[in-house]
This record gives structure tokens, C-alpha cells and sequence, in this order.
């Protein structure tokens, strides 16, 4: 009998990955000998996870490296989006932490879910192969639908949980069979193996039909993931019913991972194909912009009108991954780093805004309505300015790093040829800044409605002072950012 | 530079503690910053006057090209002059005009930083960073109208003013990118040289739209003029500094910036003098309608824009001229007359000028400070305001249709200043809500000193136009220009013609004051049209977006998840089928039925029996059994087409699954009948023609060649290289082992979620929670909200 040989593993690559998934697995034996009241030492010690794989990934910038047969691959676009995720996670648990024993969901599982979540979502930014896409987008959204139905006597938080497995049970589906129609179609299900493939044109007229329907199919189920209508259904009624921490890693680490698999997917295995997905996702894009904006304009309910915001995000997001798909360098170039930029500058918003929301919820009550957010400036100053700080950064007005996002945005769409799609844009982002400056007004202008909210607890002070800084930082000092997501390659440039 | 916009904001971080400590001087000590200022722009007078510009640059966004950089020239330089100077004042005259009011120290701080942003606008040499500051001054403008907060109407014309402006923001944002790739740079002193290849540009008319828009919204060019007057609604400090002198003429500022880039063409002429006229004319006509004070200031402000985008309309060197005469002179008395009629409001209690008369006994400063203003604002010699009439005529001389707007604009102006000084003043004393009494020194110092600037301005006005006007008029020309400013320029040739106009229009101005009670008549019978005007398209756009958004939720977002279902799939099916027909593929179906056994047959007619009956059952026991008949004819079809291992897998599954089902449904209560048939028919459809599509391509994929590529593979290498002789268990374990482990991590957690929830679900403290909550969906009551149709 022949030995049997492991092929060697570049650990490199799976360093952060391992660090999250092993720290989880020992969280999970750790929590049986914590006492129910200490529980919150689980998410400390989950924060301290998150900080070690961050730490871990700084010497890692640079490396351009692939392991496990090219199904896993690090590379500065890869580590650019797991810091991402990391910051999300950490920010994410700080506001659970006091969020969870005040709605009395705290379950030690908790945690080390987020955490399984974060690796998920690591591996949809680090797969090369569709299985690992499949495995990560599986992986995400199962721990999900848990989480989401975590904040149990609420049915809206059940229904919402089932809804949302539904839903992600249909998108699933068009992705496998979507992935079997391009293993049929070009034999690998490697993502640059197969934009060989097509760059070679070595397919035969039917192996094209099988490429794109495969490819539509596949699209269907990212765009399920990062709320792209009309598969964002699901988003208002989720986001509203989830516990909010949960909501705000929802509407961005999992949106920001969906994008990333999304690009990746498209940018080096159908590239191309661009000519032909181009006009498709453009006017799903502008479908998703004008359903989330519009839809947002009437919503009484803050959670809610975030959830459309979100979906209205994605949009803009869409227009950065079409022109990163583009022929001409440059304008790819762009696109990709647009794509980033804005999920970097959306994730701190987002959590912050969302931070906003928790510090406001006391226990068995919710205080999603806008009356709720009135007179915020006379009752809490700075949770009024953070929540400011954050709607002016979602309606992308300067000096906030959203206005960032939405100018290399639109530029990169303009850059790729596509003019009409960016007037749309800015035309919607005119309209979408009504609603976001109701809320400034409501907290500014309105007098009180109701009592001041609980003091906050150090946690969740200092993870929704992270997100705001990180907002203001991102505006006022954009370089940093600028740089970092300036040397990420992607695709057949790289 | 970048200190002196810089130290606004930090100013404006100090003023509320400065207004704790010493809350009496507060707004004296503010005003020191931008006095400061002002002498700082006031010493680089000589440099500017001589032809230099100063410039400062730091890198922001190098990617973007986009910098902090400054550059003062003549134009900024006049508007840096301006914004420093009233707002030296307007900090005094605030510090008096709200001296008992708590929110003071926020008010100042607010107007620290509307002037440090204002400041930024203008000296900015960079588009973009010029837009941040656009931006901010929309912000704080914002925030200052609404001040007085607790009006509802405040708070209305707060967003109404941010609506307007913020969407033109957005606008001009879309504009300046497209410029700035176009011209392939951001910086204005770049731009600046070469505006022949913006106006050969086949883009130059979409810029010229966007930045049009821009720059009208921001200064209440009809049709966008309405939110100025509301936004009167503002303390007086507010309105003399940002919606008379400053804010108002950054639209104003931005078309005299990039004059030299865009100005100059037919269309450019033809829109700036088309819309300044229109808002000369009903800007003044509505004034002199008025009997709000601050609103016929506001009119005649809104008149005074129009003024200025006509005459940069013009765009001779004549029209360029009397637009910077004019911006001064505007600002000198306007600002004057807000802070006189804030005086009166803030000493009588009404701003409505049939109650008010006399007052020049009880208040003889501000009165006379009124006056003098009032006299620039007619045009009265040897007020600047006579000046920049004369200048005025002079431009317009050439075309008949230009003189008849400045004429008929310059008569209603007459009146206006008449209506806002001698109705106020002069007469008979009536009888106010509050018994007048003359202004503290802290609010008629503004007044004074604005309108003695008018009066020096006037006299020495060749000194003002050489230092201030010549530098201003040639950085929007785009080249150094001479100019003379003559308060007494003779009477032949265009000086007397304009002399002449100057004479008709102050006679016929007086009459039309005497005869002033038409305009009253005027308005009566006008009101009926007032939903017609811009104000009420405004509403009507705000409510049809509201109308839209609430139907396209209640349609989409209904909280079926039925419809939800249906949604995804009829678009996979389109984006699917349009993929196949752009990608332009033929679909061959086999047609080879030649060897269908009886016994394959017959187990598909099982299949299809059995999902018929799984649809039509109506109980969940019976549709279990159903779907185990299909599950089980799956396995029988693996098992005759020699797939023992996988038939066997199926079996086992199925098995599981059924038992499992059995578990659940056991607990669960009885199919229901919720939906109509017309929603079944419609999901039959759906469904039907979803399975159809994965059946199509099953079909195609069944028909390619490409089938044996990977399996030939996989059948030659398991038994030696991975020493399996079922090839399906070696794909498993071995080929994709990893993707299996995946799963089974994937599964693995699924389990610890769910043994989460039920931790949760057994903890027994939560079960009276559950019954008295709302379903999720947008307008949709529980009644009707069914969360899973089955």
C-alpha cells in the first residue's frame, strides 16, 4: 500500500480563518464552565479572538498565495475585506454586550455564532473555487437565520428568522445548480480556471448557454445575500425583527461579504462576459436603488427605513462592481477600489447608526419609531451627533467618509462608460437624503417625546464611538483608505 | 489660509463656553475672530489689487485630484471681505438680538461655522473641496433656520430650504465631476485656461445644466426662489448674514468663478439672463405685495440675485463690472436693512409694517441708519447704491428687452425701499404690541456701520474700484481689466443715457410708492393662483414622492411570503432566459424516446401522481407521505439507471426525512385555506413555469458532449490513486473531501444554533410576551398577514 501524501498546506493563507474558526471551537468548551451570570466573559473573550486574527493578518499584507488546490487564496483584496469583517465582529459583539442581558437573550452560543459568522464571511472573500463561495454563503447564512430568530419571545424575531430561511433556502438552490451548469460548462470550478477558459473562447454555443444561465443563477444568490432586488424581500422584514446588533451585522458584514464573493465571482471568472452581465446587473442596480430609497421615504419605523437604506446601498455598491467587471483597466481598476472604499465607509456607518438604535432600546420595549429619535439633542448630545454623523454620512454629504464612497463610485461608473446609470444615481442620492436628514431634524428640532434612555454601558460606548470616529475619520483624512484599497488587484490584472 | 478657515470651526467649538463664562459679551468677544479676519484679508489688499493671487495647496485625495487648496484673488478677496466683515457685526448684533435666550452660545457657534465654511467656498481652488463647504453651508443654514425649533413653521421651511439647495447640491456635485473629467483637472486656477475645450465639448451643455441647477437653487433663481422668503422663519442675525449678504450669492459667486470656463456662449447668455430677469421681475413684484417686513426684504433679495445672474448673463465687461458693484452694494444695504428691521421687530413687537409708523422718535439711530440704507437701496446719489444703478443701466444699454427688465425691476425697488424705511419711520406713531424704545448699542452698530460704509463707499468710490471692484471684475473676466468707478461720470454718451433711465425710474418709483395700495389689490387677486405657483409644485413633488413610496411598499413589501417567493423566482427566470437569448445559443432538445422502458415510464407517472397529490393534500401528514413517494421514485430511477450506492443514499435520506417531518407536523395545526383561488392559479403558474426552465436546462445539459470529461476521470483514478472502488463515496472522502468536511462543519454549527434557540424557547420566563405582537410587513394588519402559505 502506497503511502498516503498530504499535499502541503500554506497556512499563511488559512492563518486568519483558523484563529477564527478554532477560537470559536474552544469558546464553545470554555462556555460550559462560565457561570450563566458571567456570560458576557464569552464576548470579551471573543473580542480578544477578533483582535488576535486582526493582528494576525498584519503580516500577512502582501502575500499573494493560494492553498488546499487553489481553493483558498490570500491576497491584499481578500485581507483588505477579513480586517473589514474583523472590525464589524468586534464592533457588533461591543454593542451585544450589554444589548443581550437587557432583552434577556444572553446565550454564551451567542457569540461564538458571530464568530462563525465572521469566518463565513471570510470565506466568501478568500475562496477562489465556487464551492468555497457555496461553502461560506452556506456557512453565513445559516448561523443567520439562527441569529435572527435570536430574540426569541418577539414572534416578529421568528418570523423574520423563518422568512429569511425560506428565502435563503430558494437562493441556495439557483446557486448549486447555477454552479453545476458552469462545472458543466468549462469543467473547473475554480474561479480564474474558468475565466481562462472563456478568455481562451474555447466554448462550444451550448457550454455558453449552460455559462450563462449558471452565471444568472449565481448572481440570484449573491444578490439574495446582499439585498439586491427584487431578492431583498426578505430585508425589511428581517432587519426589523432581528435582535438589533444582529441587524446591523446583517445589513453590513454579510452585505459586505456577499459583494466580495460577488466580485470576485464576476471580476475573474466572467469577465469576459462582461458586455452581456453588464446591461443586466445595471438595471437590476438602479431597480435596487430606486426600490430602497423610495421605499424608505414613508417608513415611521427607524429600523426599518434602515433596512430599505441598505437595500438602496447595495445599489450603489452594484454600480462599483459593474465597473470593476469593465475592458478598460482603469476603469476596472476603480471599480474595484470604489467597491471597498464604500463598504468600508458603509460598514462604520452603519453600525454606528445602528449603535444609535441600541443605546435607545430599553428592555421589552422597542424605540424604532422616529418619535423616539425627537428631541435626542436636548436628552444625549453625542448620541444625537453620532446618529448625525451617520445619517449625513449615509446620504453621502461631505466632510463623511460616505461622501467618499458615493464619489468613487460614481466616478468609477462614469469611468466604465456608464453615464446614464450615474445621473440615475445622483439623482436617487438627492432623493434618498430627504429621509436621512428627517431623522437629523427629528433629533434636533423636535422637542422630547419621551424620558431620557438608560445610561450607556462602557461597551457600547466605545464601540459606537469607534464607528462614528471611523466615519469622521474616513471623511476628513481619506488617504489612508484610499491607499490601502488602492493596492488591491483583482482579477486578470492581478 | 487654511488657519483662517480652520480657526472658524475652532472658534465655533469655543463659543458655547464662551457664552457660559461671559454671557453678556459673548457675541462681542466671537466677533473678534472674524474681525481678525478681516484685517488679515484687508492687508492683502495692496498684493491682490496688484495683479497677484495667493495660493496654498495641501494634498487631500491625491487618487481624485482632489486638494485643500486656496487661492485669493480679487473675487474672493471681495466675498472674503464681505463674509468677515457683516459677520463681525452679525456676531454683535446676535449677541444683543438674543441676549436672554439660553441657546445663544449655540447660536453663535452655528454662525462661526456658516462663516468659516462660507469663507471656504470662496477662497477654495479646488472644485470638490469647494463643494464640501457648499455642503456645509447648506448644513448650518439648515440648522439656523430651524432655530427657533419649536415653531412648526420654522422647522417646515428649515427642510423646504435643505431640500432645495441639498438636491441642487447633489447636482452641482454631478456637474463639477463631469467637469472635472472633461477638463482632466479639479483645481480652478487649472480649469480657468482652459475653457475652450469645455465649451467645444459635447458635454458642455449637461455641465452647464448641472451646475446651473446648482447655482439657482442655492441662490433663489426662479423658479426655485420660494424657500428664501419662508426661510425668514430664521432669528434676524440669520437672515441679514446668510440669506441676504453671503449665502445666498455663493450660486452668485460660483457662475462669476467659472465665468472664464463656462460663460460666454449663446446658451449660456441666453439661460443666466432669461432666469435673472424672471427673478428680477417677480422677485420685486412680490416685495413690494408684502407687508411682512422681513418677507419684502426677502423679495427684494430674491430680486437683487437675479439682478446678479443677469448681469453675469450679460457677460460683457460693463455687465461683469456692475455685478461686483453690485454684490457690494447689495450686501452694505441689505444687510443693514434686515438688522433695522430686526431692530423694529425685536423693540415693537411686529414685523407687519401696516402696524407699525412714527418710529424715527423713538428709535432716531436705527431710524436714521434705516434711511440711509434705504436711500442706497433707491439708488439715490451719493449712496454706492446710485453707483451700481448707474453701472447697471450702462450694461444694459444695448438691448431694449434688458433695459425694460432693469427698469421696470429698479421701480418696484424703489417702492420696496420705501415700504421697508418711510412707511416704517415716517407717519403717523402707531400704536405696537411693545412699547418702542431705541436698540442697545450692540444692535444698531451694525446698521450704522453697514449703511456709513454705503455712504463712504459712494463717495470714495474710485478708491473702492480700484482696490476691491478692478481686481474682482478681472478674476471673473479671466484677464486683468482697468476699471473706473465714478459716482459723477457727466451726461453724454451711455452715462447720461443711464442717467436718464436713473431720473425715470426714481420718478416713477415714488408715484408708483403713492399709488402703493394697487399692489395690495394686486396680490388679493392673484391669491387664488398661489397653488399654481413654484411653492405649490414643490408640495406637490414632496407629496407624489410620499404617494409613490407608500404604494410601491404596500405593493412590494406586503409581507407575503408567497409574494416574496413568487418575486425571486419569475426574475431568475427572466434574468436566466435573457441571459440565454443575449448569449444567442440553441437549445436542442433530444428527441430520441425510441428506448423508454415501460417500467421507466411507469415510475415517472408515479413521481408525477405523487406531487399532484402532495399539492392537493390537505393534510400535512399526507403531504409528508406524498413527498416520500416522490423522494422514493427518485431513488427508483437512480437504482435503473445503475446507481445502487446513490439509490441507497436517497432511500435513506428519504427515510430520515419523513420521520423528521412526521415529528414536526405532529405538533402543527391543519392545513388552512388562506389564499383565493386567483393567488393559486397565479403561484401554479409561477411554479409551472419555474420547473420548466430547470427542466430546459437539464435537458441541454443532459445533451452536451461535455458530460465525460471529469467523470472518465474520476472512474479511471479512484481505485488506484484513492483505493475505492465506489466511486461515488471516493468523490466524497477523497476527491472533494474537503468540500465535505465544509458541509459537515457547515451543519455542525447549524446544530449549535439550534440547540441555542431551543435554550432560549425552554427558558420558561418569556411565554406571556408572545401573543400581542405585529407582524412584520409594511402596512399590512395581522388579519391578513399569513407568514408561511402553504
Amino acid at each position: 500500500m502506497t503511502e498516503i501524501i498530504i499535499p502541503p498546506i500554506d497556512w499563511r493563507v488559512a492563518a486568519q480563518l483558523s484563529i477564527i474558526f478554532g477560537w470559536a471551537s474552544v469558546l464553545l468548551v470554555i462556555a460550559l464552565f462560565v457561570p450563566r451570570s458571567r456570560t458576557r466573559i464569552i464576548g470579551y473573550l471573543a473580542i480578544v479572538g477578533v483582535i488576535v486574527a486582526a493582528v494576525a493578518g498584519i503580516p500577512l499584507w502582501g502575500v499573494n498565495a493560494e492553498t488546499f488546490s487553489g481553493m483558498l487564496r490570500l491576497d491584499a483584496y481578500s485581507l483588505t475585506l477579513n480586517w473589514l469583517f474583523l472590525a464589524s465582529t468586534a464592533i457588533t459583539i461591543a454593542l451585544s454586550l450589554d444589548y443581550l442581558p437587557r432583552q434577556g437573550i444572553e446565550r454564551s452560543e451567542y457569540y461564538v455564532l458571530v464568530l462563525f459568522a465572521t469566518g463565513g464571511m471570510m470565506l466568501l472573500a478568500q475562496g477562489a473555487d465556487l464551492i468555497i463561495l457555496f461553502l461560506g454563503l452556506e456557512l453565513l447564512s445559516i448561523v443567520l437565520y439562527v441569529l435572527t430568530g435570536f430574540a426569541y419571545p418577539r414572534i416578529a424575531s421568528e418570523e423574520a428568522g423563518m422568512k429569511y430561511l425560506l428565502i435563503g433556502a430558494f437562493a441556495g438552490g439557483f446557486v448549486v445548480f447555477g454552479i453545476a451548469l458552469l462545472y458543466g460548462a468549462t469543467g473547473s470550478m475554480n474561479l480564474r480556471a474558468i475565466g481562462e477558459t472563456l478568455a481562451r473562447q474555447a466554448l462550444t454555443p451550448e457550454e455558453r448557454t449552460y455559462l450563462l444561465a449558471g452565471a444568472a443563477l449565481v448572481v440570484v444568490g449573491f444578490g439574495y445575500k446582499v439585498a439586491m432586488a427584487p431578492f431583498h424581500m426578505w430585508a425589511p422584514d428581517v432587519y426589523e425583527g432581528a435582535p438589533t446588533p444582529v441587524t446591523g451585522l446583517l445589513s453590513v458584514g454579510s452585505k459586505a461579504a456577499g459583494f466580495a464573493s460577488l466580485l470576485r465571482f464576476l471580476v475573474e471568472a466572467l469577465a469576459g462576459e462582461w458586455q452581456i452581465w453588464a446591461p443586466v446587473l445595471a438595471a437590476l442596480a438602479i431597480a435596487t436603488l430606486a426600490v430602497g430609497n423610495i421605499g424608505a421615504l414613508t417608513q415611521q419605523n427607524v429600523k426599518r427605513m434602515l433596512a430599505y437604506s441598505s437595500i438602496g446601498h447595495a445599489g450603489y455598491i452594484l454600480f462599483g462592481v459593474i465597473a470593476a467587471g469593465a475592458t478598460d483597466g482603469v476603469a476596472g481598476q476603480r471599480g474595484v477600489e470604489s467597491v471597498l472604499l464604500y463598504l468600508i465607509a458603509y460598514t462604520f456607518t452603519n453600525l454606528g447608526a445602528f449603535g444609535v438604535l441600541i443605546a435607545l432600546e430599553q428592555r421589552g420595549e422597542a424605540a424604532w419609531d422616529m418619535g423616539d429619535l425627537a428631541g435626542l439633542w436636548n436628552r444625549r448630545p453625542w448620541l444625537a451627533i453620532a446618529m448625525a454623523v451617520c445619517m449625513l454620512s449615509l446620504a453621502g454629504i461631505p466632510p463623511t467618509g460616505g461622501f467618499w464612497g458615493k464619489l468613487y463610485v460614481f466616478t468609477a461608473a462614469w469611468l466604465a462608460g456608464m453615464g446614464w446609470i450615474t445621473v440615475i444615481g445622483v439623482i436617487i442620492a438627492a432623493v434618498a437624503a430627504f429621509y436621512y436628514l428627517r431623522i437629523v431634524a427629528q433629533m434636533f428640532m423636535a422637542e422630547p417625546a419621551r424620558e431620557a434612555p438608560l445610561p450607556m454601558d462602557r461597551a457600547l460606548r466605545v464601540g459606537l464611538t469607534l464607528a462614528t470616529l471611523g466615519v469622521l475619520i474616513l471623511g476628513f483624512i481619506p488617504t489612508p483608505a484610499i491607499d490601502l484599497v488602492q493596492r488591491v488587484v483583482l482579477g486578470v490584472r492581478g | 489660509m487654511l488657519t483662517a478657515v480652520l480657526s472658524g470651526f475652532g472658534g465655533a467649538i469655543a463659543a458655547p463656553w464662551l457664552h457660559r463664562f461671559a454671557p453678556r459679551y459673548a457675541g462681542w468677544i466671537a466677533a473678534l475672530l472674524p474681525l481678525a479676519l478681516m484685517i488679515y484679508f484687508i492687508s492683502l489688499v495692496p498684493a491682490v489689487a496688484g495683479g497677484e493671487a495667493l495660493r496654498f495647496s495641501y494634498a487631500w485625495v491625491p487618487s481624485l485630484g482632489i486638494n485643500l487648496s486656496f487661492r485669493i484673488d480679487g473675487l474672493s478677496l471681495l466675498f472674503a471681505l464681505l463674509i468677515t466683515g457683516i459677520g463681525a457685526l452679525v456676531l454683535i448684533y446676535a449677541g444683543g438680538y438674543l441676549a436672554n435666550d439660553p441657546m445663544l452660545g449655540r447660536m453663535l457657534m452655528l454662525l462661526l461655522i456658516f462663516m468659516a465654511a462660507m469663507l471656504g467656498i470662496v477662497i477654495s481652488d479646488n472644485l470638490i473641496s469647494m463643494f464640501v463647504f457648499w455642503e456645509l453651508t447648506t448644513i448650518s443654514s439648515y440648522m439656523l433656520i430651524g432655530y427657533k425649533h419649536e415653531y412648526e413653521k420654522a422647522r417646515k421651511a428649515a427642510l423646504q430650504s435643505l431640500l432645495v439647495t441639498g438636491i441642487g447640491g447633489l447636482t452641482l456635485l454631478a456637474g463639477v465631476v463631469l467637469l472635472g473629467q472633461v477638463t482632466g483637472t479639479l483645481e480652478i486656477s487649472d480649469m480657468l485656461t482652459r475653457g475652450e475645450v469645455v465649451r467645444a465639448h459635447p458635454l458642455y451643455s449637461a455641465i452647464l445644466a448641472l451646475v446651473l441647477v446648482g447655482a439657482f437653487t442655492k441662490s433663489a433663481q426662479f423658479p426655485f426662489h420660494f424657500w428664501l422668503p419662508n426661510a425668514m422663519e430664521a432669528p434676524t442675525p440669520v437672515s441679514s448674514y446668510l440669506h441676504s449678504a453671503t449665502m445666498v450669492k455663493a450660486g452668485v459667486f460660483l457662475l462669476a468663478r467659472l465665468n472664464p470656463v463656462l460663460g460666454g456662449t449663446e446658451v449660456w447668455q441666453l439661460s443666466l439672463t432669461a432666469f435673472g430677469g424672471a427673478t428680477m421681475i417677480v422677485g420685486s413684484f412680490l416685495a413690494v405685495q408684502q407687508t411682512d417686513l422681513k418677507r419684502i426684504l426677502a423679495y427684494t433679495t430674491v430680486s437683487a440675485l437675479g439682478t446678479l445672474v443677469f448681469l453675469i448673463g450679460i457677460g460683457t465687461d460693463e455687465a461683469l463690472k456692475a455685478a461686483m458693484v453690485f454684490t457690494l452694494s447689495h450686501a452694505l444695504y441689505k444687510g443693514a436693512l434686515f438688522q433695522v428691521a430686526g431692530s423694529v421687530d425685536h423693540e415693537t413687537g411686529t414685523r407687519d409694517i401696516t402696524h407699525l409708523g412714527g418710529l424715527r422718535a423713538a428709535m432716531p439711530i436705527t431710524a436714521a441708519a434705516g434711511m440711509l440704507a434705504a436711500i442706497s437701496m433707491a439708488g439715490l446719489p451719493p449712496l454706492f447704491g446710485f453707483i451700481a444703478k448707474e453701472v447697471q443701466y450702462k450694461a444694459t444699454l444695448k438691448e431694449p428687452i434688458l433695459i425694460g427688465v432693469a427698469l421696470v425691476t429698479n421701480m418696484l425697488t424703489v417702492v420696496a425701499a420705501g415700504l421697508a424705511s418711510l412707511r416704517v419711520f415716517f407717519g403717523q406713531p402707531a400704536h405696537t404690541p411693545k412699547h418702542a424704545h431705541e436698540a442697545p448699542l450692540s444692535m444698531w452698530l451694525g446698521p450704522v456701520v453697514l449703511a456709513l460704509a454705503g455712504l463712504g463707499a459712494g463717495l470714495l468710490s474710485a478708491q473702492v474700484g480700484n482696490a476691491l471692484i478692478g481686481p474682482a471684475t478681472s478674476s471673473v473676466i479671466g484677464k486683468a481689466k482697468e476699471i473706473e468707478l465714478l459716482l459723477w461720470s457727466g451726461i453724454e454718451g451711455a452715462a447720461g443715457q443711464a442717467l436718464a433711465l436713473s431720473v425715470v425710474t426714481l420718478v416713477v418709483g415714488v408715484g408708483l410708492y403713492q399709488a402703493r395700495s394697487i399692489f395690495g389689490r394686486i396680490a388679493a387677486a392673484a391669491a387664488p393662483l398661489a397653488p399654481w405657483g413654484a411653492e405649490g409644485w414643490y408640495q406637490r413633488i414632496v407629496d407624489g414622492m410620499l404617494a409613490l413610496a407608500a404604494w410601491q411598499t404596500r405593493m412590494l413589501q406586503n409581507g407575503y411570503l408567497r409574494f416574496y417567493i413568487g418575486l425571486i423566482i419569475t426574475t431568475t427566470l427572466v434574468l436566466t432566459t435573457f441571459m440565454l437569448i443575449v448569449g444567442r445559443v440553441a437549445i436542442t432538445v433530444p428527441a430520441d424516446w425510441a428506448d423508454v422502458r415501460i417500467y421507466e415510464l411507469m415510475v415517472a407517472l408515479i413521481i408525477l401522481a405523487a406531487t399532484t397529490f402532495v399539492i392537493r393534500a390537505t393534510s400535512r401528514l399526507a403531504a409528508v407521505v406524498g413527498l416520500g413517494f416522490v423522494g422514493y421514485g427518485t431513488a427508483l430511477v437512480f437504482l435503473l439507471f445503475s446507481g445502487p450506492d446513490l439509490a441507497i443514499t436517497q432511500f435513506a435520506v428519504e427515510t430520515l426525512v419523513a420521520i423528521l417531518f412526521v415529528l414536526v407536523v405532529y405538533r402543527l395545526p391543519r392545513f388552512g385555506n388562506l389564499s383565493t383561488t386567483g393567488a393559486r392559479v397565479r403561484s401554479a403558474a409561477l411554479a409551472i413555469a419555474g420547473g420548466a426552465l430547470m427542466t430546459l436546462l437539464t435537458l441541454v445539459a443532459l445533451a452536451s458532449p461535455t458530460e465525460s470529461r471529469v467523470s472518465e476521470f474520476l472512474a479511471e483514478n479512484s481505485a488506484p490513486r484513492a483505493f475505492g472502488r465506489n466511486v461515488v463515496n471516493v468523490i466524497l472522502v477523497d476527491f472533494r473531501g474537503f468540500d465535505t468536511m465544509g458541509e459537515i462543519t457547515v451543519l455542525g454549527v447549524a446544530a449549535i444554533g439550534i440547540y441555542a434557540l431551543l435554550k432560549l424557547v425552554l427558558a420558561p420566563e418569556h411565554d406571556e410576551h408572545k401573543a400581542a405582537e405585529a407582524p412584520s410587513g409594511d402596512g399590512v394588519p395581522r388579519e391578513r398577514a399569513e407568514t408561511i402559505d402553504v
